[in-house]
């Protein structure tokens, strides 16, 4: 068996706007050296699809990594270093396991589906709102759609959301491991925990003020009966805004992308609810997200290779599901593709840290991709786009579209 | 050791013999039994381990929490003895246990 780090490794530009821009025609040649790692600048990459899926629910062989980030970035002993630090996911298990289970409540299927009909009224008035421009930044109308649900559930006044949206764009950049924007991500980040601190201090003077079935409700009420310290009440609702901002908004942005070059499902989405399901599920195989950074907490010996403990390993959850080993002709993006149980997309992760939104954020792309065409009709693009970095929340950056409007 | 049985919806049975503590779905996850994926890895967040109890073991088994029955709400389904298998723990008692496996978890 061969350790790690004696293997010559295909080395990935993860960093570069080029491999952001089409990061399967490097993972091609990169399999072509090794099946399954390559290295990075920022660590090593696990993209084969059923590595991951071997290797990532594993949870007693490996642990999240946010402290590797924060040392990677030189953010130590500051704010959002020790947020990052200890945010629920890098928690010790058993105050992981509290805080999850306190809060998993909010985020089950049945819960989801309660929320539909905010979220269908959410998708409405900025339908209303932007749909008579005829010419917009899908991007830019689509990052109001997922943070004003989280709002809604948190119980956090909507009217918030335009001065701090800025703020939740510099964080999501954060885990692009690039040490340049750090100024930029400790004052978004500065400005969101003011935001959250006061939110929760008016909350606490006014407890009439809000819903008592929300999560700030419940949040507080939890940390007022000694589970949860104030700062971790704190945390943890930047982290539920941070978390619910960008995943869902460029998940949104990207099936658009998709949508506009197939005119005909765009059509069908607007007709029939439950076929958007399927639309979005073969969406996020297609693209998604995320890249999950996790260190090994003992030695791990994987396909003949032993992977030594505290090595940083990366997860490239976003372009798994379009490995043409585990997908049979990946490129094609169609909805009514059999899904096999054990090659399903891994968009959510697995195993206890995967994704406590999943549930909300399938509700609310499938009620918006109902919606939205039936309110923009014949979109198509009209600028030039780019692409967010690599490394952590990747996606387009801008999707400039004219349409038609319908009104409601 | 408890013997746990899973029957595949082609009739395909398997016979697992579990440890008392470990869980139904992991008695199917570790001996490569089809049909119980288990994405969270047995958190009660997924629901993608779903069985159904054979009717004459629902009473040992118990309900379902509210938690568990919320999570199982990923799909409709109104066929009875539906249980997440991460919830299930294997005791002594449940020696013999029947569960189904449903044609998909989706």
């Amino acid at each position: 068996m061969q350790t790690l780090t004696d293997l010559d490794l295909p080395h990935l530009p993860v960093e570069t706007p080029a491999f952001a821009e089409n990061p399967l025609r490097y993972l091609a040649e990169a399999r072509a050296k090794h099946p399954w790692i390559a290295s990075s600048s920022i660590g090593y990459l696990v993209h084969d699809y059923g590595a991951i899926r071997e290797l990532l629910g594993q949870d007693d062989k490996l642990r999240p990594a946010y402290d590797g980030i924060v040392e990677q970035l030189g953010a130590h002993g500051t704010p959002w270093g020790r947020f990052t630090e200890e945010q629920m996911i890098s928690l010790p298990v058993e105050q992981h396991r509290l805080l999850r289970d306190t809060f998993a409540a909010k985020f089950t299927p049945r819960y989801a589906n309660q929320m539909r009909p905010m979220m269908q009224g959410t998708i409405r008035r900025l339908l209303d709102e932007w749909a008579p421009k005829g010419r917009f930044d899908f991007e830019e109308f689509a990052s109001y759609f997922p943070i004003s649900n989280m709002f809604t559930l948190v119980g956090a006044p909507r009217e918030e959301i335009p001065s701090i949206r800025a703020s939740f764009e510099t964080l999501g950049l954060a885990f692009s491991m690039d040490k340049r924007r750090m100024p930029a991500i400790h004052e978004a980040f500065g400005r969101v925990e003011a935001l959250v601190q006061r939110l929760i201090a008016e909350r606490r003077a006014h407890p009439e003020s809000g819903n008592r079935d929300d999560l700030l409700h419940l949040l507080i009420q939890t940390s007022d009966e000694g589970g949860i310290a104030e700062r971790q009440l704190a945390d943890l609702l930047i982290f539920l805004f941070v978390a619910g901002y960008d995943t869902s908004k460029n998940v949104l942005t990207h099936t658009m992308y998709l949508l506009l070059q197939r005119p005909e499902i765009y059509e069908r989405c607007g007709q029939d609810h439950a076929y958007c399901g399927k639309v979005l599920e073969e969406a996020i195989r297609y693209y998604n997200p995320g890249q999950v950074p996790r260190f090994t907490s003992r030695d791990v010996a994987f396909r003949d290779v032993l992977i030594p403990r505290d090595t940083m390993l990366w997860f490239t959850l976003s372009i798994s599901g379009r490995d043409p080993i585990a997908f049979p002709d990946p490129e094609r993006f169609d909805p009514d593709r059999q899904i096999e149980p054990t090659r399903r997309h891994i968009a959510f992760s697995l195993g206890k840290h995967m994704c406590l939104g999943q549930f909300i954020a399938r509700a609310q792309l499938q009620e918006a991709l109902h919606q939205i065409p039936q309110r923009l009709r014949n979109p198509r693009l009209v600028g030039k786009f780019g692409w967010r970095p690599f490394p952590g929340i990747w996606g387009l950056h801008g999707l400039p579209i004219e349409f038609e409007p319908v009104e409601a | 050791m408890p013997k746990i049985k899973y029957i595949e919806p082609n009739g395909v049975e398997h016979v697992v013999e579990l440890q008392p503590g470990q869980s139904v779905m992991q008695g199917a996850v570790w001996n490569g039994i089809p049909g119980i994926v288990a994405e969270c890895g047995g958190s009660c967040a997924c629901g993608t381990c779903r069985v159904y109890v054979d009717e004459s073991w629902r009473e040992k088994t118990g309900q379902a929490s509210d938690m568990e029955d919320a999570t199982m709400e990923i799909r409709e389904d109104s066929r009875p003895g539906k249980r997440l298998s991460c919830q299930l723990t294997v005791t002594a008692e449940l020696d013999g246990l029947v569960v189904r496996i449903p044609e998909s978890q989706w």
